[in-house]
């Protein structure tokens, strides 16, 4: 069988109207736990996995795909509208879709959102179905010292993500790195900055950390501006159209993050929040208007969403080709198809092509489906920003402690939500930008265990990082990424001189 | 007011509970330990968040004992994730003396406390019943050229070099194993190069791109990706061969290594849980291990039954601590 009358068959199972209706249910089920701060698809899904006991596996894995890709399309609205992240993936998103906001334009962004959503996760089904096969070689090709490389890569975007002050961004990033570390190392068990106590064991979950630098922060910066703020404009909501032009700026960041995100996605481990911020800092590199970035840009909202989406579909390609799990809501998919009876990995597409192609296929589906449910939602949700004041703000409060006790039930988790929000106040007052301690934050932990696996692999000798192709080509290309500026400047300031030597 | 009336009727229902007990007494005792019966919803421990094995082992006995209507009071699941158990060990050592209590256990239990992240060790709970287990296998990639476990040692005492990976952290369960088959094989425990990565499927990816010459995983997990054809399975580390799709792969003892590796799951209680609720569990159990839809679900999940009573259990536990410290000592990771 061939791509095409593959999808044909699997469209055959999705398009059963009991499927439709599972399809449906799902994605509307992961808007909504993606919209509630902290409130993430893991939790969503464990809690299914009884509801599917008793479905046939296609039915069950269309459901539960459908509330996962569906919380990650849904995560940008609260990451927009109250600068608290929905899920991990759209922290991101917030960076200039929460300034969008603020500037009356909340209907433009969920709308950016939710087309680039749209195209991202239509992009990455299309290349989950032409060349998952394929994809899954490149998956195990990235072994410790790729990821290492992958990672410092990742790292460089520290430059582009500090506003004003490099050293105050490395700072942070540095910051976020070493809470990254927190808890049991892996290689030798020793506990780090854990002070003793077995609730930091497992380091601090990375949404705890965003949630109080971002919507905490925010709430405690807005009462300490107080009376002042209270008089400014009214919140508008704003036109949800886009202009020609606003498309045609958009179409070229959406396509090159979508494919990104796409490949991030396919790579186990790294996943929907790396892909997102992967694709932000690519283009306010290559934005021409880079300075704009973080200050409402579109493009800044669009390059995150196509990419956190494209990412959720790539995540697909090694559990349903390697039968291995690249991301935590990935190991709760792999341990409910177990449940019911299916064993994914490379037999999949042959011994259950039903639930291989179903999945696709419903995919499409949920993907439209979540396009036309959330578009007229739109003015419908913006409206939580006509809440007064005091209102919404201890909403928000409300929902991250929420969200964040949802996490592992734990008081101390309050304690932690509560101290990011004020390191993130303190930050913001003394202008250290946020987004490099997020950033740190998740590549730091990943970047240090992949490095020492490699040097424990290879012997100690720090040659594996140079010797193979794909960890040099990404190397070399993070030397470029920070050398270039250099000579740019250099270049420019060649030219200055020249020009004022000219009598 | 309501809250009154309840706390009364509670104590009625205790007292009136305690005189059926001590009627029960007065006729025979024998028959006293099988009068008790919970009489609120049992808390039923989960220490680690949804999905993983200690969870679906909640949650599968659970299902089970409530579709075949073993007991009358609902057994209700509850994750206390963190500390890799450490959390709700804590918990459950604060709450003894209590009989409407249970929590899923597995190696963890003694390799935690070992490595000194938890003040809990399996001696401050009550055992109640072993269920199940799965078994641990070494994997190489289909072109490797070692064919068997002996090959594969024999090239670690060669080049030390040779990585391991398992998705767990070092001096975690899949160490342990290894480590302790390399020293049965006549090797120096720590002279396997293992490679921590942070979950199976992320040490199988290692192994299928060949960064690593081998892998350590649950014989359950590892069945699907051997059908592929992709990988090939050097030893298990059952006592007997498992039957069904793994019945090819061999053991170590069949290839003159006198060692066996248990990835057992069972059921534990706080301490100094009444010796009466204690044999009542311990009944339950082997009563819903005798149903068909444990046997259905066993069957699913890949698990392999062995049951052992409160006291059987005990004793296997205090086995495991002494087998775990050894290969801990020599590793130089006790704590």
């Amino acid at each position: 069988m061939d791509a095409f009358t593959s999808l044909l068959y699997g469209f055959s199972i999705a398009l059963e109207p009991i499927n439709l209706f599972y399809v449906f249910i799902g994605v509307f089920a992961g808007t909504i736990i993606g919209m509630l701060p902290g409130l993430g698809p893991i939790s969503a899904l464990a809690l299914m996995i009884p509801i599917t006991f008793g479905m046939a596996p296609s039915s069950g894995l269309i459901l539960m795909a459908g509330v996962y890709y569906g919380a990650i399309f849904g995560g940008s609205t609260s990451s927009i509208l109250l600068n608290a992240p929905g899920v991990a993936g759209t922290v991101a998103t917030s960076f200039d879709g929460y300034p969008m906001a603020q500037q009356g334009k909340a209907g433009k962004a969920l709308a950016i959102a939710a087309y680039a959503s749209f195209i991202g996760g239509t992009v990455s089904i299309i290349g989950l179905m032409l060349i998952a096969p394929a994809l899954s070689k490149v998956a195990v090709s990235f072994g410790p010292a790729e990821y290492f490389a992958l990672m410092i890569l990742g790292l460089t975007a520290v430059v582009s993500l500090s506003d004003k002050s490099l050293v105050k961004g490395l700072m942070a990033a540095v910051f976020g790195m070493m809470v990254s570390i927190m808890g049991m190392d892996l290689q030798t068990g020793t506990e780090r900055y854990t002070f003793g106590t077995i609730e930091l064991l497992d380091g601090i979950d990375f949404l705890i950390v965003a949630l109080g630098i971002f919507a905490l922060a925010e709430v405690f910066y807005m009462l300490l501006k107080g009376g002042r703020q209270n008089t400014s404009q009214r919140n508008v909501i704003g036109s949800l159209r886009l202009t020609r032009s606003e498309v045609k700026e958009m179409a070229a960041p959406v396509g090159r993050s979508s494919v990104l995100g796409f490949f991030t996605g396919v790579l186990p481990g790294a996943g929907a929040t790396i892909g997102s911020f992967l694709g932000y800092s690519l283009e306010k590199r290559i934005a021409k208007d880079a300075d704009t970035f973080g200050k409402g840009n579109i493009k800044g909202v669009a390059a995150p969403e196509a990419a956190n989406n494209a990412a959720c579909g790539g995540s697909f390609v090694p559990l349903l080709t390697l039968g291995v799990p690249g991301s935590g809501t990935t190991a709760v998919l792999l341990g409910a198809l177990l449940v019911m009876g299916v064993t994914p990995g490379p037999m999949l597409m042959e011994q259950r092509p039903d639930v291989f192609w179903g999945v696709i296929a419903s995919m499409y589906i949920g993907n439209l489906f979540l396009l036309v449910l959330n578009l007229p939602l739109i003015p419908l949700i913006a409206k939580v920003l006509d809440t007064p004041r005091p209102i919404l703000l201890a909403l928000i409060l409300i929902f991250c402690m929420v969200g964040v006790f949802g996490l592992n039930f734990s008081r101390y988790d309050l304690l932690f939500l509560l101290g990011f929000g004020l390191i993130g106040l303190a930050m913001r007052l003394y202008g250290f930008p946020a987004a490099p301690l997020i950033l740190g934050m998740i590549l730091g932990a990943l970047m240090e265990e992949s490095m020492r696996r490699a040097l424990q692999i290879s012997g100690g000798d720090w040659g594996v990082f140079i010797d193979k192709p794909i960890s040099l080509t990404l190397l070399l290309l993070a030397a470029l990424s920070l050398g270039l500026p250099l000579i740019k400047r250099a270049f420019k300031w060649g030219k200055t001189r020249r020009l004022s030597q000219q009598p | 007011m309501t809250r009154l009336c309840l706390t009364a009727l509670k104590r009625l229902s205790v007292l009136s509970l305690t005189a059926v007990a001590l009627a029960g007494t007065l006729v025979t005792t024998s028959a006293a330990a099988d009068e008790w019966q919970p009489t609120r919803p049992v808390s039923y421990i989960a220490p680690a968040n949804p999905g993983g094995g200690w969870d679906t082992l909640i949650r599968t006995t659970a299902n089970v004992i409530r579709k075949e209507g073993l007991a009358d009071q609902n057994f209700a699941a509850i994750n206390i994730p963190g500390g890799g158990g450490a959390v709700a060990w804590a918990q459950i050592a604060r709450d003894s003396r209590n009989d409407h209590m249970l929590f899923a256990a597995s190696p963890p239990i003694i390799l935690v406390p070992l490595a000194g992240t938890s003040r809990f060790n399996h001696r401050d709970f009550q055992p109640v019943a072993r269920l199940i287990t799965d078994y641990s296998i070494v994997l190489v990639k289909a072109d490797s050229p070692y064919q068997t476990a002996n090959e594969l040692f024999e090239a670690i005492r060669e080049n030390p070099g040779l990585s391991v990976a398992g998705g767990s952290a070092a001096g975690s369960m899949d160490h342990i194993s290894i480590a302790g088959a390399a020293a049965a094989y006549g090797l120096n425990a720590a002279s396997v190069n293992y490679i921590a990565f942070s979950g199976g499927g992320e040490a199988m990816t290692a192994l299928l791109g060949g960064h690593v010459a081998a892998v350590i995983t649950g014989a359950g997990e590892a069945s699907s990706q051997l059908q592929g054809g992709q990988l090939r399975a050097l030893a298990v580390s059952s006592p007997e061969r498992i039957a069904g799709s793994l019945e090819h792969v061999p053991t170590y003892l069949e290839q003159d290594i006198d060692y066996t590796f248990d990835i057992w799951r069972g059921i534990m209680a706080p301490k100094d849980m009444s010796p009466a609720a204690v044999s009542y569990y311990e009944n339950l159990y082997q009563r819903m291990m005798e149903t068909d839809s444990w046997k259905e679900a066993t069957a699913r999940l890949g698990w392999l039954d062995a049951y052992q009573t409160s006291d059987e259990f005990g004793e296997f536990l205090d086995a495991q601590l002494e087998q775990f410290s050894s290969v801990l000592s020599d590793l130089g990771m006790l704590r």
